[in-house]
């Protein structure tokens, strides 16, 4: 497989099981950014017991899930019914401070960074088929237990309390449980995520994880559809691969231009490109065929 | 003993920017009901605009005051028919898309200084224009000129924001533009003069905010608007949102706090602990110390 192509693929895989770690907590009004935080912290850890320890990938991978799981649980323990901008900050401010704790620290390469991180398979084609395989199925996974959520007593229940906290309450939701249920599962997929991610380059680094992550991840949520899932399947692989095509000295300037769509598309289109109603639309024409073939 | 002072005095004067910074932020909160994340982001565009005419000007520091504030006042109104777009779709997009909108807008203008302004390296003010004539001198214990007219206009400026919304008819109008459009409308308040005016008068406060920062500082950076932007938020919501008095109290003694730290702490550390305060008053009062304001 060419590697432009692998690294498309996979990168684009990340992108949205990270926009979907932070599209869940959101159906709650919660932007919770201290996803990006757990991917680092995650990865870091991965790639200290890998090359630190000898651990093998294998079982730092499902560490990197727990860890991610267990920092959004003892935060979400705080935060499961803040509001918006609090949830923003304590994301922000965490994101801070593990950099900082990253910068100082020795054992996992300080401001350097670690680099020449083991294959997950024998050789680099089956490494990359490997991680491949994992992000994909991952995809997979992340994807079904949204789905299922979704379409779940849960799924509306959050959806009234995006609409209106005081008539979800009224009605029975326990807003507090809703929120760190849907946190710590976001944290926990952010965990996975950042393990791989680290082994896909097969280094870790701090500008791996900066503000302009958090950046693309908020500009796919909204511009693909805050309120469905599959906004984030179809922005994640456009935002991407628009920048690639453009010319390196226009591509530089990919911030700027994710900036410029996100603003427009929250101006024009707010509730972005793939909104509920085309879903349920969609969902209303595949099952009359459905039928017609029966 | 010294040293305590010493910090103190620098702690304090640190602080009286937050200040600034948190009124700006919460005059645009109280009279146009946006959560504006990208305010800070608006003042070191400013800065970086009195870097260019005084480069330009042979150091004019007037025409460097008026550039910064009309960069400042520029911004704003600009993005005013924005934010005013959003508040307009309230009833079916949520009040967050403001705060989303505001970080798209920090993106596009924290990008625009790191290509578009002195290869993205940090500026540095003229050192003859910098506030650091010491007004007294004992031992350790100083008092700079940057740092006095910092913390006499932070004063100055919270308590003239304060009489302003609360004492006078434009504030009540702009009070009442934020709080029921369609209300302010039938009492005869003309809603997009007096929205712009609101808009304009934290662009002129920006500004002013951008030249006070040049004379402290010396210095500025295409990232010091977003790591300055979640410092102003964190002290926001510990005030709680809209909260002047508050914010008074909650920035100087995170300036305070901030200079402590960096008086008996390892450099790289400083932040951090700034941060992890932040974080814990935020965790367990997410709703702020002082009560909200709106």
């Amino acid at each position: 497989m060419p590697l432009p192509l692998y690294y498309f693929l996979a990168i684009t895989a990340i992108n949205i099981l990270m926009s979907w770690a932070l599209y869940l907590p959101y159906r709650v009004a919660h932007l919770h950014f201290l996803t990006v935080a757990n991917m680092a912290i995650s990865g870091y850890l991965s790639g200290w017991l890998v090359q630190g320890l000898g651990v093998s990938f294998w079982a730092a991978l499902p560490l990197g899930f727990a860890a991610g799981g267990l920092i959004g649980w003892v935060i979400s323990l705080f935060i499961g019914e803040a509001p918006t901008f609090t949830v923003v900050i304590v994301g922000f401010t965490f994101i801070y401070i593990t950099r900082t704790v990253i910068e100082n620290t020795k054992a996992v390469g300080a401001t350097m960074g670690m680099f020449g991180l083991p294959l997950v398979a024998g050789s680099p084609a089956l490494h990359r088929w490997t991680i491949l395989a994992l992000l994909y199925s991952l995809v997979l996974v992340v994807g079904f237990l949204i789905h299922r959520f979704e379409h779940s007593r849960l799924g509306r229940a959050a959806s009234a309390v995006f609409v209106d906290k005081d008539l979800a309450t009224s009605f029975g939701v326990d807003i507090a449980k809703l929120g760190r249920l849907l946190q710590v599962f976001s944290s926990t997929v952010a965990g996975g995520c950042g393990v791989i991610y680290g082994f896909l380059y097969r280094s870790f680094h701090l500008d791996f994880f900066t503000f302009h992550l958090v950046g693309l991840f908020m500009t796919i949520i909204f511009v693909g559809g805050y309120a469905t899932m599959w906004g984030v399947v179809v922005a994640a692989p456009a935002l991407y691969g628009l920048t690639l095509l453009f010319p390196p000295e226009v591509a530089s300037w990919r911030i700027v231009i994710y900036g410029a769509i996100l603003v427009a598309v929250l101006v024009l289109k707010p509730e972005g490109f793939v909104t509920r109603r085309l879903v349920l639309n969609l969902e209303r024409l595949l099952s009359s065929q459905r039928k017609k073939i029966q | 003993m010294e040293v305590l002072v010493a910090q103190v005095i620098n702690g304090l004067s640190l602080g009286s920017i937050y200040v600034l910074l948190v009124t700006g932020f919460n005059l645009l909160l109280l009279a146009a009901m946006i959560i504006h994340f990208a305010y800070p982001q608006v003042v070191v565009f400013s800065m970086y605009i009195a870097w260019v005419v005084l480069r330009y000007t042979g150091n004019s520091v007037p025409l460097a005051v008026l550039a910064a504030v009309g960069a400042s006042v520029a911004i704003n109104l600009a993005s005013a028919p924005l934010f005013q777009k959003i508040m307009k779709n309230r009833e079916e997009v949520d009040i967050n898309s403001t705060m989303v909108v505001s970080m798209g807008i920090g993106m596009i203008i924290t990008d625009v200084l790191s290509h578009g302004f002195n290869k993205g390296l940090p500026i540095s003010f003229p050192r003859q224009l910098v506030g650091d004539v010491a007004l007294f001198r004992f031992g350790l214990i100083s008092l700079l000129s940057g740092q006095a007219a910092s913390l006499a206009v932070g004063v100055l400026a919270v308590s003239g924001v304060f009489l302003l919304l609360y004492k006078t008819r434009p504030g009540r109008a702009f009070r009442a533009i934020a709080e029921d459009p369609n209300g302010a409308r039938l009492v005869g308040i003309p809603l997009l003069s007096t929205g712009l005016q609101s808009y304009a008068l934290s662009g002129i406060l920006g500004g002013l905010i951008a030249v006070l920062l040049a004379l402290m500082l010396g210095y500025a950076s295409p990232g010091l608007g977003e790591q300055v932007a979640h410092k102003v938020l964190a002290v926001s919501i510990i005030a709680g949102l809209g909260n002047l008095p508050g914010g008074l109290v909650v920035g100087l003694a995170l300036g305070i706090l901030e200079a402590l730290a960096q008086g008996y702490l390892p450099g790289s550390w400083s932040n951090a602990i700034a941060f992890i305060v932040l974080l814990g008053v935020i965790l367990v009062k997410p709703r702020g110390l002082f009560g909200l304001k709106l």
